[in-house]
């Protein structure tokens, strides 16, 4: 059975980019114990026999021509302003991060 | 005057119509009763009373100048905050998103804005629509209409309290494992979860994108089949969404086709554990049903008890994907964050650990672990497999029976404050509407607290049924 140790749940929150308090790992690792525990049931199942459901539905292969709709790139060059305009920081129309290494 | 408490949306069109009344002094109506009524419901986080007195307006002018109208022109709605409408904040109830406007409409709004509605506001909603509740929502609680200590259910509460309080004639939600559907019961009003594929969702903010619908919450099922109707359709720019055509009796239904229907009772949802009140409502609804002349037939879903961890596996490892984009640049900065960073990694951190509530962040940390390589196996493509189970189940249930009718969830509405501390326990709302979202099905709760699931793309039959029903209570 698997269980998510102290250390283990560093890894993952430092994966997911979130820092976690001592509060907040010490609920998180009870809330998933409790979670984990209830998933045991599924090991009651064969499913060695069944294909997954890997989506909500059985679409496939969903193309269209690769043209230029103008009408919708107008109203993609419109978008494209009100995104730059809401980003945190611009500077000449880029996106401004703060540096990547120190 | 006319009553906001007496109006449909049915009922508001012939009124329009027929002139008794103007969209705009509907629409000025229905925000006097907001400003003093949502004091003490919380159901809405922002409203528009600009936008919308111009569109009652232009839609007042059609009239005046005898041109037709739509069924939902001159609707006043609310709209869930995780759907975007141009120009206006769409938080998905979260922190990481409190500063962050919409840059377009929604296809379900462009939809609606073509058809004439009208936008009241955005509705609260639990984060990112994760809970069963609304008591997530970074921002505020919304309190059950019926009962102020209770909570609306979730995660689209603030709609179905909209609706039910009569601080809007109609709503939209969206709807995961239940989060239309159960605050629909618990607010005594109508849900529709539609087929998956069946509405578009771009525009919509994503939480898990193999389940999540966008739907209606009305006050009568015929208004909840025209609201489906106006936002149906294929949209290029979401590849889920089907392009499949409804005739025209989602809104006129056939009773003499109905009455043949027969209707499934799945024994594993009558297996014990449900409370007296939902326990007398469901024998009632069979018992007025089978006067209508409805034949019920006892069916059976194997795999329903293994459908709640299947769920609560498959929507973290979504979650944890989809969540990953709000990193405080592309969608907008936590001012205090923004300017206490050194480096681009601290500031995804910091704005995510202060952005995110706990919910969120127990999803996201579910998610990365069973999907991490080790566990994948034995959760993610498991849980995968599980829901092929689950979905086979329905798809031999209705070789036999044309609908399912099932309770919306085991328990009436809950204590605010009763079960934020353990999850598990509130997970267990939904354990009746997760099963038939797993495979992708048509679902309607309709008062008092009942459920009819159709086959896919036969919304027709739940919303016959419900509409027939409706006739007589």
């Amino acid at each position: 059975m698997a269980i998510i140790s102290k250390k283990s749940l560093e890894h993952l929150a430092e994966l997911a980019r979130i820092e976690l308090t001592t509060e907040e790992s010490k609920k998180i690792l009870k809330d998933l114990k409790k979670i984990l525990d209830h998933f045991e049931e599924l090991k009651e199942l064969n499913t060695d026999k069944v294909e997954p459901m890997t989506g909500g539905t059985l679409l496939r292969n969903v193309f269209r021509e690769d043209e230029v709709d103008f009408g919708q790139k107008s109203e993609m060059t419109n978008i494209e302003g009100r995104i730059i305009d809401s980003f945190p920081e611009v500077e000449k129309g880029f996106l401004k991060v703060p540096k990547v290494f120190e | 005057m006319t009553h906001l408490h007496d109006l449909t949306i049915k009922n508001f069109h012939q009124g329009l119509v027929d002139k008794k009344f103007s969209a705009l002094e509907i629409t000025q109506d229905f925000f006097k009763f907001i400003d003093s009524e949502d004091k003490k419901i919380d159901a809405f986080l922002s409203l528009d009373k600009e936008s919308a007195y111009m569109q009652a307006e232009k839609i007042d002018l059609l009239i005046a100048k005898d041109k037709p109208i739509e069924m939902l022109s001159g609707v006043p709605m609310a709209i869930k905050d995780n759907i975007l409408i141009e120009g206006q904040p769409a938080t998905a109830g979260s922190k990481i998103l409190e500063n962050y406007k919409a840059v377009y409409d929604a296809t379900v709004i462009k939809k609606l804005k073509a058809a004439g509605s009208i936008f009241l506001g955005k509705t609260n909603l639990d984060e990112f629509a994760m809970g069963s509740s609304t008591e997530n929502s970074a921002f505020k609680t919304t309190k059950n209409p019926r009962d102020l200590s209770r909570v609306p259910g979730g995660s689209s509460g603030g709609s179905a309290a909209a609706v039910a309080a009569h601080m809007a004639l109609a709503a939209l939600g969206t709807d995961t494992g239940g989060s239309i559907r159960l605050p629909a019961a618990f607010c005594d009003i109508v849900g529709l979860c539609p087929t998956y594929g069946a509405v578009s969702r771009y525009g919509v903010i994503a939480m898990a994108s193999s389940l999540d619908q966008v739907g209606p919450l009305t006050k009568t099922v015929e208004d909840a089949a025209w609201v489906f109707k106006t936002i149906t359709g294929h949209d290029p720019y979401d590849a889920t969404s089907a392009s499949r055509e409804y005739g025209n009796e989602l809104t006129h239904p056939d009773l003499e086709k109905i009455k043949r229907l027969t209707i499934g009772l799945p024994e594993e949802y009558f297996a014990g554990g449900l409370s007296e009140d939902v326990e007398k409502n469901i024998n009632s609804t069979i018992a007025k049903l089978k006067s209508l002349g409805l034949k019920f037939k006892k069916v059976s879903l194997p795999h329903t008890k293994y459908a709640l961890s299947c769920y609560y596996i498959i929507v973290p490892a979504e979650v944890s994907a989809n969540l990953s984009r709000y990193d405080g640049v592309r969608y907008s900065a936590i001012p205090e964050v923004e300017n206490s960073v050194k480096n681009l990694k601290e500031l995804y951190v910091k704005t995510r650990s202060v952005g995110f509530g706990p919910e969120s962040k127990r999803r996201i940390i579910l998610g990365t672990f069973v999907l991490s390589s080790g566990y994948y196996d034995a959760y993610y493509s498991k849980a995968q497999k599980v829901r092929s189970l689950v979905k086979k189940d329905f798809d031999n249930a209705f070789k036999e029976v044309d609908v399912i009718l099932t309770p919306v969830s085991p328990t009436g509405p809950f204590k605010i404050g009763e079960k934020v501390d353990d999850p598990m326990s509130l997970y267990l709302a939904d354990i009746f509407t997760i099963p038939s979202k797993l495979a992708g099905l048509p679902a309607i709760s309709i008062p008092p607290g009942f459920q009819l699931i159709g086959k896919h793309w036969r919304e027709e039959d739940i919303l016959g049924i419900g509409q027939f029903f409706e006739k007589i209570v």
